[in-house]
């Protein structure tokens, strides 16, 4: 899967569920966690929408900015577990 | 990530030391070693000696139960064996400092109990870890009941009364009056990071996530010297990675580690002492006759309580910079975030990441799964999580009072981040604005923060309902 086809769904999901804005564009290097634009609710929320959409499994212990903090890092992440 | 079933580094069969293999060893016994040199006096006899020890003790116990190499082979092999005596060894070295007085004194506070008790007590632990490797080791799924024994513990050296009943069964033991017990006589030196340590281990076993860690790698990073007093709480796998990364000394972080800890001192010795002659306590808090006074005292201990707890993690931050250990970081300007949740991101990191890792993220997915109402879930979540950080200071009503404060604090933060999500969009096109408001926030959350340490700073909850009466000209 191109990077591209992964980021897309995930800036959509940011934009609207999470920011309630879905105008809003999410950079690909756009700090989300570490800038507060993405709680700890809504960071296990994004979690399970990536294993849903993806097929893969985020650690509790990965949901911190440390292991991704941009669109950029999660697409990284998802793609080295597929 | 470590894999979990890599083995760790071989021993290459040669008596040759590189110097990250030295100082793999070096920081193993610099550990053990201080977890003895630290450990302060206690008016039960010869507990400066056994509290330590119980510690190793118990991080062996939980390294028996965690180890995949052990659950699958059944028997240690001889690099355990080696860690094992090294472990042991110092041990027993510092109860042998009891024939070469005064020379104990370096180590322990008083002079260590006699060679063969010391040796029953290794025996014990010996079968205690061989049991919770036979036992436990091969069920990950039952490291659960350890953790809870923990957590046990921890609550029975944090609850007061439990605490002098605890104080009182030692002093029999060691041939003390029961009727002098007190919960003072139990001063367990760095046991809530220690104990949240080994937690963290067992859940990340049960979890099938923890990689092969060595007894002595495992001795290192739960006791881990800088550490040991009051944290970082790192995370094993990311400890394990600097531990086993080449090391060759260097003067960048020689010197970085040292600028770390030079500023650190200045924080704790120079301004939070100088600041603790005027934070609010007990005595100053019925002192103060003004709200102007008062409004002293609480700024003052708000800036006490972060440049001592911030000085304390620069300077261990810095000397284990020194040897290669970036641990991470517990404060990023904590009294300069817009809100409370951002706050929260930046004020006692690890502690915070440790209770989102092993409480919130499972609660909140658990909840989530059961499709609660999503107010419901974030006050649960928020709050209870709130709870647990403040009776993990010590279980007393003000402490819980601290937490619940934060908690609501937290959920009304995140309802009104929810209202005005969809609706303030606008703003953004008015940087001024923008800014405006950040600074608004800034202030309101340093306030919030610091009539929070009302609670946290005194012993009684009437004491602080009394400093916000005088606060507020009540």
């Amino acid at each position: 899967m191109m990077d591209e086809a992964i980021a897309a769904p995930i800036a959509e999901y940011i934009a609207g569920a999470i920011l309630k804005n879905p105008k809003r564009a999410i950079k690909p290097d756009e700090p989300l966690i570490s800038s507060g634009l993405i709680d700890s609710f809504h960071l296990v929320d994004l979690g399970l929408f990536v294993e849903d959409k993806f097929g893969v499994r985020i650690d509790d212990s990965e949901l911190n900015a440390d292991t991704f903090d941009t669109l950029n890092q999660l697409v990284a992440l998802i793609r080295s577990r597929q | 990530m470590l894999a979990t079933e890599t083995s760790p580094p071989a021993a290459t069969g040669r008596w040759v030391l590189d110097q990250a293999q030295a100082r793999s060893i070096g920081l193993c016994v610099l550990s053990v070693l201080a977890v003895y040199a630290l450990q302060p006096a206690m008016p039960i006899r010869q507990m400066d000696f056994w509290l330590p020890t119980a510690s190793l003790v118990l991080t062996v116990v939980v390294w028996a139960a965690t180890s995949s190499a052990l659950a699958t082979h059944r028997r240690p092999d001889r690099a355990t064996l080696t860690d094992a005596a090294l472990i042991g060894g110092i041990t027993l070295g510092i109860a042998a400092l009891r024939f070469a007085e005064p020379l104990s004194m370096l180590i322990t506070r008083t002079p260590p109990p006699a060679v063969l008790s010391v040796l029953a007590a290794l025996a014990i632990a010996a079968l205690l870890a061989v049991a919770a490797g036979c036992i436990i080791g091969p069920r990950p799924a039952w490291t659960t009941a350890l953790v809870i024994a923990l957590v046990a513990l921890l609550f029975v050296l944090k609850y007061e009364p439990l605490t002098q009943a605890f104080a009182a069964l030692l002093r029999v033991a060691q041939g003390q009056s029961a009727a002098q017990a007190s919960a003072l006589d139990v001063r367990w030196l760095g046991f809530s990071y220690i104990c949240f340590r080994w937690i963290a281990a067992l859940r990340e076993r049960a979890l099938g996530r923890l990689p092969a860690m060595s007894l002595r790698e495992f001795v290192t990073y739960a006791v881990f010297a800088p550490a040991l007093i009051a944290g970082p709480i790192d995370r094993p796998e990311r400890f394990l990675r600097d531990l086993r990364a080449s090391f060759a000394f260097n003067w960048p972080d020689a010197t970085e580690g040292v600028r770390r800890i030079a500023v650190g001192a200045f924080k704790k010795f120079v301004l939070a002492d100088w600041l603790a002659l005027l934070a609010l306590n007990e005595v100053n808090a019925a002192q103060a006759q003004g709200a102007g006074w008062m409004w002293l005292l609480v700024y003052a201990y708000a800036w006490r309580i972060y440049l001592d707890f911030g000085g304390y993690t620069d300077m261990a931050i810095g000397v284990a910079r020194i040897f290669g250990v970036r641990l991470p970081e517990n404060f990023h300007r904590p009294y300069l975030k817009p809100n409370l949740t951002q706050f929260w991101s930046s004020w006692h990191m690890s502690l915070a990441q440790w209770f989102r890792t092993y409480y919130f993220n499972p609660l909140t997915r658990a909840l989530r799964m059961r499709a609660w109402a999503v107010p419901t879930i974030i006050f649960v979540g928020q709050v209870t999580t709130m709870l647990l950080i403040g009776v993990w200071h010590g279980v007393t009503l003000n402490f819980a009072l601290w937490g619940l404060w934060h908690g609501v604090g937290l959920f009304l933060h995140n309802r009104w981040a929810d209202f005005a999500k969809g609706r303030l969009t606008a703003m953004q096109e008015r940087p001024r604005l923008q800014v405006a408001i950040s600074a608004a926030g800034v202030l309101l959350t340093f306030h919030f923060v610091a009539l929070g340490w009302v609670w946290f700073a005194l012993p009684d909850a009437a004491l602080s309902l009394g400093v916000f009466r005088k606060l507020f000209g009540l």
